[in-house]
């Protein structure tokens, strides 16, 4: 059983996000600790809305990657930070959606009545791990990383038998589509290149992503004019064929939060409530699922989420989806019903995905660009579609200011969840 | 459950060459490998049963940056199957190409192909691969 319509609305009438990037040399975020990573977010999500941490009812707090912050526990070892002591709060996770899952979560808080502001604050620290001298911090083994990132993959089957995310998630879904669509995998290529400069593009004109260069920049520097050459080139190897590096996340360190309040208060504190209006979310257990390119675990939150919020693929004007694999823009986006089945790779090749596009994607550069800071991502995927909705993008901002935007989140491995955001009037 | 170990028992049927999954008493679907409720419809009412090791495969790839554990098998073709009794799978292939992308591009073009469990020890543990 479910239910459809909460017995209240509820609005994110404030966002934050750090810079993502790296503590070891980030500026803006260089030198801080996991709490104080944490803090920056959601005290700039407190000054969007106005609110100050006594107005606070709860606080959600999600974070993925205990190895590298050392914590668990995130609600009592970051209350005081927050100014929440002795608030209700709790740590929730559902990996790299988690931050996507709590605006559920708050919307839901809110609908039973039960409380009215909440504060959502994701955070992940995962280049780097604390030592005996804090705050100091040391850089994180990449292929340590992978193994505790695993534990999110089924242990007792999948990871001996071989597990391996950047051919399951990246080389099959792409494979599958060049064989569906009878495209040949060069043609496959010159896509992924195509989505790539969009992606690097949207990236430089967000202060606080990641990637700071273009692709043209980033082959310049390397003495390589042509960026289809350097594409090409040593400098992009296979992650897994015919997938190549470039196509990959950005792992990183960054915090993310939002202030949810109900709905029928919301314009106490913004001109331009953003209302949470569907959510949906679904679980799979690892990444075999019948149809590489319609797998359920995403099709039925999208479509639970539609129902939920009375929408249809075509009223989406802005779509975000999780794309640690890049492949995923064009799969999702078609999954989505935003481009059509098929037909999507068109939008990439023409490069009609950015901001300046008819069909903007990831604005902010998604999982390669803005980066991927696990827990952190949801949050930093709704801070740019509120941010859009609002009309404060900057250099990014899409022409046609999003009325309804559909932001979705995977989390190893696997639970999807999508929520729709609805600007009124 | 009764204490008993269903992931034990698919790793010790491996031992004697044999490979475990579920059927499904009430949607008749089979799951693989053995967990404890049916995979598609979620029911308890399963058995365990042996597996043809008949499949096809659908897809594979090699990873440029493999687990830890499978460092010193790299590189290895890791794959996606879909076995004849239905569920799909993703396990490490034998018999294929990982090196020359020209020769994978090749046979990627004649996918999906047949290809038959084998029961080999990678990493200290026996597992199901499956060879082209």
């Amino acid at each position: 059983m479910s239910q459809l319509r909460l017995n209240r609305g509820s609005s994110i009438v404030g966002v934050g996000c750090t810079e993502f990037g790296n503590m070891l040399e980030t500026p803006g975020i260089k030198g801080l600790c996991t709490e104080e990573l944490a803090v920056k977010a959601a005290f700039e999500a407190l000054d969007d809305s106005g609110l100050e941490p006594k107005d606070i009812d709860a606080f959600f707090i999600g974070g993925v990657q205990m190895s590298t912050a050392h914590m668990f526990a995130h609600y009592s070892r970051m209350c005081d930070w927050l100014g929440l002591q002795r608030k209700p709060g709790l740590h929730f996770e559902t990996a790299c959606s988690t931050t996507n899952t709590g605006a559920g979560l708050a919307a839901m808080a809110i609908g039973s009545g039960r409380w009215d502001n909440i504060l959502v604050v994701g955070v992940d620290s995962i280049l780097s791990h604390p030592v005996d001298n804090p705050p100091e911090r040391v850089p994180q083994d990449a292929g340590e990383l992978w193994t505790t990132t695993d534990y999110g993959a089924d242990q007792e089957y999948a990871v001996p038998h071989g597990w391996d995310i950047a051919p399951g998630y990246g080389a099959f879904p792409t494979l599958a589509y060049a064989q569906r669509y009878g495209l040949t995998l060069a043609q496959m290529d010159e896509i992924m290149f195509n989505m790539h400069m969009t992606v690097r593009r949207q990236a430089v004109l967000e202060p606080k992503a990641f990637i700071k260069q273009d692709l043209p920049t980033l082959a310049a520097s390397v003495g390589i004019p042509d960026p289809w050459e350097f594409w090409n080139s040593q400098y992009n190897p296979y992650a897994a064929w015919p997938t190549r590096a470039l196509s990959c996340l950005n792992p990183c360190d960054g915090a993310s939060a939002y202030v949810v309040t109900p709905a029928d208060k919301a314009k106490q504190y913004t001109d331009t409530p953003i209302d949470i209006l569907g959510f949906d979310w679904a679980a799979y257990n690892g990444l075999a699922d019948k149809d590489p390119l319609n797998w359920d675990v995403d099709r039925l939150p999208f479509e639970g989420a539609y129902k939920m919020a009375g929408i249809a693929p075509a009223d989406i004007d802005y779509l975000s989806v999780h794309d640690c694999m890049q492949i995923y823009q064009l799969v999702l986006a078609e999954v989505a019903g935003y481009l059509e089945k098929g037909q999507g790779y068109k939008a990439f090749l023409e490069r009609r995905t950015g901001s300046d596009g008819d069909k903007p994607i990831c604005t902010h550069g998604g999982k390669h660009g803005k980066g991927h800071a696990f827990g952190a991502s949801g949050g930093s995927d709704i801070y740019e579609a509120v941010k859009q909705m609002k009309g404060a993008a900057g250099a990014r901002q899409i022409a046609k200011q999003p009325a309804i935007s559909v932001v979705h989140n995977a989390g190893y491995c696997m639970h999807t969840a999508v929520t729709v955001l609805g600007r009124r009037d | 459950m009764s204490g008993e170990s269903i992931v034990r028992t698919f790793y010790a049927a491996l031992g004697e060459g044999k490979i475990l999954g579920t059927k499904c008493g009430e949607c008749g679907s089979y799951s693989f490998p053995p967990k404890t409720a049916c995979t598609e419809c979620g029911s308890r009412d399963i058995e365990v049963v042996e597996m043809s090791g008949d499949g096809e495969l659908q897809f594979y790839s090699s990873g440029g940056l493999p687990p830890l554990r499978f460092a010193d098998y790299a590189p290895y073709a890791y794959g996606l199957v879909k076995l004849k009794e239905g569920p799909m799978w993703l396990t490490m292939i034998k018999g294929v190409e990982v090196v020359d992308h020209d020769k994978m591009e090749a046979f990627f073009t004649t996918l999906p192909v047949a290809v038959k469990a084998k029961i080999a020890e990678v990493a200290g543990t026996n597992i199901v691969t499956f060879e082209v």
